[in-house]
């Protein structure tokens, strides 16, 4: 516990030791990332739901603060808190999808998932009241970029802490042990009184309204949203290989995924070659499947524990 | 109504759904036999399709012709992944997943050897009678699309003729079906599913070349097939090879015509519209599981 308030404290005063700003924009997206996952993680590792479309969240987030601070003309500070009701958003359209599609199972509900974020995708490419193919403009902050970003930094991390916050408290509390039995055996877990649907229906709320609030931020750090950016369906497949590679179903799991699939990312994008980059990701995809199937912290956790006969 | 419009989209629909059935057979019966959801299945479909792009460009043999060569070097590549990549996750807890995850970094791996073998520029396969037109009546038909529509045919008939008449197929289907009863007559599910992946792989390959025939392609093209092999499936029912085959088809026809009545952009919206509403009407597909 103390160590990750030292940790935090840290990060949080980061930019105040003048960094390049490259390094500002990289904690940026790292915690943006930690944000995604384990908010995505209440529903995909601990409810064993996978959503291969939580990328329609974060777009509906940003949209919702692009549009907010276009109609209302909203001031920078404004716009920072219009992401709450950018998260609200995408947690409403969350539970009117979920009714429908919560009742899927498995590879099912993640083909489902899948094509939402696409028919979202489509949906506001062809709408031209909302920027349609051309995209949005958000104005700027009319400050330095090193302190308009250092301020979105402050921001996302604010999102990270309060969604990983989240994580932790479902992982211990009654809502948590409701999902790992829905995970286990649904039927079952409807006989010991656990209202799995309406369960189902929270837990992916919830998942949704992190996504939306950092979809809100990330639209004001671009300035520019375009569906291509924002519906991108490799952030929703990343979200949830950093979410599973990590370990679901334990809230530190999202966390380590996160920050450590990012940095390999950027770090091999940095250094080499940008197809044999993604190849090498391929591989270490690969690898990690196969080795330690349940992600990172099982394996450790396994290592720690011998076996006893 | 222009009844030539109709009829000209329902066979240029045709034509592209019976190319979306055989790429989704072998997609359809890797997740019903195997329970592994083959992400790269449209990515080898797509290095198929660049095989046999080469054969032509550099060797000036026609795809049809190469197939002969494409085929069997597509199925000892996958008995080969196969065996070094999937069958250790076959153990594990949620083979669906894990198998999800795992193809995925190969359809990563494949698509940028592709881009780096290839470049990014699009192909498009021109053989000796591109041009050539077949005309009846009203209606054209264009020579590489009835190509690649009659080679899907083939395959297709193949394929079932395969899994219903021979000993091997029938051993497919006992795994499909009770893999712990087939082991009890003797059934090598391990030599199975390394088959059925093979023979699953070698179609995605002719699929891929098929459609090469009626459309140009580049390294990224396999996600947009890997939709449609979703939606494929899905209709059709997983597992079921004539049913994938009827959805392929279905599929087809309905893009087919809604290209020529729908502005471009609505039409992709149609397909995963279409996708979401038989998901929560009618998941199990439209046709009865039975291979």
């Amino acid at each position: 516990m103390v160590v990750s308030l030292g940790v935090l404290t840290v990060l949080a005063l980061f930019p105040w030791f003048h960094p390049p700003i490259y390094f500002v924009s990289l904690l940026f997206v790292v915690f943006m990332y930690v944000a995604l996952a384990s908010s995505w993680n209440i529903i995909g590792g601990f409810a064993g739901y996978l959503s291969f479309g939580h990328v329609a969240f974060f777009g509906i987030g940003a949209y919702a603060t692009g549009l907010m601070m276009k109609g209302f003309h909203l001031s920078p500070a404004a716009t920072i808190l219009s992401s709450i009701p950018a998260g609200i958003t995408a947690a409403v359209i969350a539970v009117i999808i979920g009714y429908p599609c919560l009742r899927l199972r498995g590879p099912y509900f993640a083909v489902i998932t899948f094509c939402f974020a696409f028919v979202v995708d489509l949906g506001i490419k062809n709408l031209d009241i909302v920027g349609g193919p051309e995209g949005l403009w958000l104005k700027s902050m009319n400050l330095p970029i090193g302190i308009t970003r250092s301020i979105l930094f402050e921001v996302m991390m604010a999102i990270m802490v309060f969604a990983v916050a989240f994580a932790v408290w479902t992982s211990r509390a009654k809502f948590g042990a409701g999902l790992r039995a829905i995970k286990e055996d649904e039927e079952v877990a409807g006989t010991i009184c656990i209202n799995a649907p309406r369960l189902k229906i929270k837990a992916f709320a919830v998942s949704a309204f992190f996504p939306g609030m950092a979809g809100g931020i990330y639209a004001y750090y671009l300035t520019y949203i375009h569906p291509d950016i924002v519906f991108d369906v490799n952030i929703s497949i990343l979200i949830v290989l950093m979410a599973l590679f990590g370990g679901g179903g334990t809230w530190l799991g999202p966390v380590l995924g996160a920050v450590i699939l990012t940095l390999v990312n950027e770090g091999l994008s940095t250094f080499v070659r940008a197809e044999l980059a993604r190849i090498i990701y391929g591989c270490l995809f690969i690898v990690i499947i196969t080795f330690m199937p349940n992600g990172i912290m099982e394996f450790f956790r396994r290592r720690e524990k011998p076996e006893k006969t | 109504m222009n009844t030539t419009l109709v009829l000209q989209s329902l066979i240029s629909g045709i034509m592209m759904g019976s190319v979306y059935a055989l790429l989704g057979v072998g997609f359809s019966l890797t997740w019903g036999v195997m329970k592994v959801i083959n992400i790269a299945h449209a990515t080898f479909g797509l290095l198929g399709a660049y095989l046999a792009y080469t054969l032509l460009k550099y060797w000036g043999l026609d795809p049809i012709l190469s197939l002969s060569v494409t085929v069997p070097a597509l199925f000892i590549c996958a008995c080969f992944a196969y065996r070094v990549l999937i069958s250790p996750i076959m153990r594990s807890k949620d083979v669906v997943v894990s198998s999800m995850i795992l193809t995925f970094g190969m359809a990563i791996i494949l698509e940028n050897l592709m881009l780096l073998i290839w470049s990014p520029d699009p192909r498009l396969m021109t053989t000796s009678y591109t041009s050539k037109v077949l005309v009846i009546g009203p209606l054209y038909f264009q020579y590489p699309k009835l190509a690649g529509f009659l080679m899907s045919a083939a395959g297709i008939l193949i394929i079932y003729l395969f899994l219903k008449k021979t000993y091997t197929g029938k051993a497919v289907r006992a795994a499909w079906q009770q893999p712990d009863a087939a082991q009890l007559y003797g059934v090598n599910l391990g030599r199975i599913s390394m088959i059925t992946f093979g023979l699953a792989v070698s179609s995605a390959g002719a699929g891929g070349i098929a459609m090469a025939f009626l459309y140009s392609f580049e390294p990224h093209t396999h996600n947009l097939w890997l939709i449609y092999l979703f939606l494929v499936v899905i209709v059709g029912g997983v597992g079921n090879v004539l049913g994938t085959a009827a959805g392929g088809l279905i599929i087809g026809v309905i893009t087919g015509l809604s290209m020529a009545f729908l502005p471009y952009q609505w039409v992709n919206l149609l397909t995963f519209g279409l996708l979401m509403i038989i998901l929560i009407i009618k998941p199990q597909g439209l046709f009865k599981g039975e291979v």
